[in-house]
């Protein structure tokens, strides 16, 4: 098990109020293999660096979980499929130490 | 014949010190955007006056930053 960290970025046109229940499906992802959500960070709606998408603006969300490797895989690959979901990113937290 | 002046570099202060940040974050864009110039490229480490490992780390930070539309790419738009 290692830890993760999950940046999402998801399309400006889901409601405020329908982005949980849309990440809440990756999260379970993560638990239905074992591993654990350790902190979810909703940021809101945030003005991107550059368009993506054609979009100016997405809702960024920030998840720390544990998990295999290959649950963190998987969860990628569903990721990946979901049209709202306009960039997402995988990090591993500890490695940035100065 | 007079002695060639030997110039002595002034001292940087290490702005991470003074900051005292511990850990880079690629999500802590406040402190990124002080390493970049206007034209969103990445500062040299002799203007910024970190060390070679602090500096990589935040080379690397600002580009995980530019995959997820934090931080401009150089150039990129009206930058």
């Amino acid at each position: 098990m290692r830890a993760y960290e999950l940046m999402v970025l998801i399309d400006p046109e889901v409601d405020d109020r329908t982005v949980e229940p849309t990440i809440e499906k990756y999260l379970e992802v993560v638990r239905s293999h074992g591993g654990t959500i350790d902190k979810v960070d909703v940021w809101g709606r945030r003005k991107m660096a550059y368009e993506i998408k054609k979009k100016a603006e997405a809702t960024y969300i920030v998840v720390n979980y544990t998990a295999d490797p290959a649950t963190s895989a998987e969860l990628e690959r569903q990721l990946k499929i979901n049209e709202l979901i306009l960039r997402h990113k995988v990090t591993r937290p500890e490695e940035a130490r100065v | 014949m007079a002695k060639a002046e030997i110039r002595k570099p002034k001292p940087k202060s290490n702005p991470l010190k003074a900051a005292d940040i511990t850990v880079i974050d690629y999500k802590d864009t406040a402190l990124l955007r002080k390493f970049i110039s206007d034209r969103g490229k990445i500062r040299a480490r002799r203007v910024t006056g970190v060390s070679v490992q602090e500096q990589r780390k935040i080379a690397q930070a600002i580009k995980n930053a530019r995959e997820v539309a934090l931080l401009p790419y150089s150039g990129a738009g009206r930058g």
